[in-house]
């Protein structure tokens, strides 16, 4: 989580109120070491000591004498950049969570339940009571429901653990079913849908995988091609590709952030009914006809014809079966 | 005589020199000690005016200072009960640090920090970098992860963070909800107790008249807006309380569903949690809270799915894939206007 935005005066000081205790515990440590710790620049932490070491109390006389202030190293400082503080006011010890920010992290603990990590269900309750306990109110009570440990992910865990390919059957949107041998990357979500990113040997290429259209995954035989660190895997879990379709979508503006991701920073133009239209990219109508599908009444395909024909054929034939 | 410029103090250094006197203060310090001594605020002080502004700037760095989850505490002299001016402010120290029983193991520190960066954007995302932070103080290390995660939820309903923010408070709020089956939004007035997020959406559980509703964020169609009117807090995990209700409704509602042997539907279906197999391959029972979700996420499966049980559920499908099909039906677009099925079937509100 680097932190690289300029800091507001709040984040400043809850900087440094967290460093003043890591510091002291420290007792002496290195400007880039701390950099690296707090994932912040190092300039940062020059300017948070030199604000720490003229800070202090008012003291028994109302004026700041020089032992109710922090004090430094300051040849260590200036010279070496080394930190030690070397008198000490006020703080003792690390600041407890506010109530929300504990409760950020419970829920971000419960969302990734199904992550093999959190297998340990007793754990992780003594993690959250934990969290609750260092919080100086309660938290707020926002909360995910719980859910199962992800076998799939279990066994892409292990594969990557063991440096062996994981192999699985892959159902795409088009309907194909193939066996596919892949080096596990990297596991993505995108809120309720979780998604494996690896080297695909079948295609060799960079692809990502649907957990959920994946069947019967195995640990192979076969060692890994590529890791981690050897792949630079793009930021997007889907890419654009020249090939996408463009589609024009007709929508009430509400309903504009369910589309989120297929949007981007496109146009969106109201129109008379009060609806808006916009352009979505797929990378196929496959795709395209299940997405639309699933709000029913709520997002309808302007153009172009195929697309839209598409659409109907598949609700048509749905809705056919009821007759 | 006109005073000299005051040299300017960051406001970093103020709210620190304010959280370090009132550390440091046992008795607590009113605020015309607090204005007259503290680092920041003495420069501009004036022993001979009113220090209006500077009395309504150290009411704002007040809520600053607690914004970060500082407990910054008024002691009132009970001898002087409604004199503001003897106020005293200071900040406890068992209720500022850390206990001392509480660390994190290396595996633990892993998890926090997965964990922080779950969610994408908004005051979740900004609270667990705060929080990440005071984890860091203690300056514990971390595992690294066997495999790389990268979890990007968003908060896509507008309704989250005012409804986030009224809980923190208490507040009573109010705002249009459209329920399923009504043609108009609705105002709901209600006091918030949690928000949840179940099967991928988020809820609000409430009292709305004492009694508790639960209310599907996505249906929230207008502004969130506090009343003014504030509630006492309710006794329990009010989250917890509400997800186990909701899970009470999933686990009594089932659907009977016939997919098409391999397909998408068959594949992720039988992924789906709850979802248990009636015959191999082609019909399965799935659980749900509310008929609605499940209409729109079984519509997405067009032909894959035929739903068997209940009638309801049923006719709520059919209807969808009717209306989809009429809307797409004209070679050109056509305005989906009012064309929402309509059919009741919501566990929510």
């Amino acid at each position: 989580m680097a932190e690289r935005r300029p800091q507001h005066a709040s984040d400043k000081l809850a900087f440094l109120l967290a460093l003043v205790p890591f510091l002291m515990d420290r007792g002496r440590v290195s400007v880039s070491e701390v950099a690296a710790h707090f994932s912040v620049e190092e300039k940062t932490v020059r300017e948070a000591v030199n604000l720490i070491a003229v800070s202090g109390i008012p003291g028994a006389t109302g004026t700041y004498q020089h032992n109710d202030l922090f004090d430094v190293a300051w040849d260590d400082f200036l010279d070496h950049d080394q930190i030690v503080l070397t008198n000490l006011v006020a703080i003792d010890d690390a600041p407890r969570f506010s109530g929300r920010e504990a409760a950020a992290l419970i829920a971000g603990l419960q969302y990734l339940s199904a992550l093999p990590e959190n297998a340990d269900r007793t754990a992780i309750a003594t993690l959250m009571a934990k969290l609750s306990r260092g919080a100086s109110t309660a938290p707020t009570p926002v909360a995910v429901e719980d859910s199962e440990t992800n076998s799939t992910l279990a066994i892409i865990r292990e594969s990557v653990a063991t440096g062996v390919q994981v192999d699985f059957d892959y159902l795409n949107s088009r309907g194909e079913r193939e066996r596919r041998k892949v080096d596990p990357l990297r596991i993505e979500s995108l809120d309720a849908d979780w998604y494996l990113r690896g080297w695909c040997h079948l295609r060799e290429a960079v692809r990502t995988f649907r957990l959920d259209r994946i069947s019967d995954p195995q640990r192979s035989d076969q060692p890994i091609t590529y890791r981690a660190d050897d792949v630079t895997l793009p930021d997007k879990l889907f890419e654009g590709s020249p090939d996408d379709i463009e589609v024009t979508i007709e929508l009430p503006s509400a309903a504009l952030p369910l589309l989120a991701d297929y949007i981007g920073d496109r146009d969106v133009s109201e129109i008379p009914s009060g609806n808006v239209r916009t352009t979505i990219r797929v990378s196929h109508l496959h795709g395209l006809k299940r997405l639309i599908a699933s709000m029913p009444g709520v997002v309808t395909v302007v153009s172009p014809r195929e697309a839209r024909e598409s659409v109907a054929e598949w609700a048509t034939a749905g809705a056919a079966q009821y007759q | 005589m006109t005073r000299p410029a005051a040299p300017r103090i960051p406001v970093e250094e103020r709210l620190f020199s304010l959280v370090l006197a009132l550390l440091a203060t046992e008795s607590g310090l009113t605020k015309g000690e607090i204005l007259s001594t503290v680092q920041g605020y003495r420069q501009r002080y004036d022993p001979n005016g009113s220090n209006a502004n500077l009395d309504r700037q150290f009411e704002r760095d007040k809520d600053d200072i607690r914004e970060l989850g500082v407990p910054l505490e008024t002691i009132e002299d009970p001898a002087e009960a409604g004199n503001n001016q003897n106020l005293r402010y200071r900040i406890p120290r068992g209720a500022y640090e850390l206990p001392d029983d509480i660390s994190f193991s290396a595996e633990e520190t892993t998890l926090l920090n997965l964990a922080a960066v779950v969610w994408r954007e908004g005051s979740l995302s900004e609270e667990s970098r705060r929080a990440i932070l005071k984890l860091r103080s203690l300056g514990l290390p971390a595992d690294e992860p066997v495999l790389s995660v990268a979890a990007h939820t968003r908060v896509r309903d507008a309704a989250f963070e005012p409804l986030k923010a009224a809980l923190d408070k208490n507040a009573v709020v109010s705002f249009p909800y459209l329920k399923p089956g009504e043609t108009a939004a609705r105002i709901r007035t209600v006091e918030p107790l949690a928000l949840i997020q179940h099967q991928g959406r988020w809820h609000l559980y409430a009292h709305q008249n004492g009694e508790p509703k639960t209310f599907l964020l996505r249906r929230i169609s207008g502004d969130v807006k506090q009343t003014g009117k504030t509630f006492p807090a309710p006794e329990g995990d009010q989250a917890a309380i509400a997800l186990a209700e909701l899970e009470e409704v999933w686990n009594s509602n089932r659907a009977v569903v016939q997919v098409a042997p391999g397909s998408d539907a068959a594949i992720r279906l039988l992924k789906r949690r709850g979802t248990e197999v009636e015959e191999e391959g082609s019909v399965l029972s799935l659980r749900y809270a509310d008929r609605n979700i499940l209409a729109d996420e079984l519509t997405g499966f067009g032909p894959e799915v035929l739903v068997i049980s209940p009638p309801d559920l049923r006719d709520a499908v059919r209807e969808r894939l009717e209306v989809t099909a009429r809307l797409h039906a004209s070679p050109e677009g056509e305005s989906p206007a009012n064309a929402s099925p309509a059919s009741d079937g919501s566990s929510h509100g």
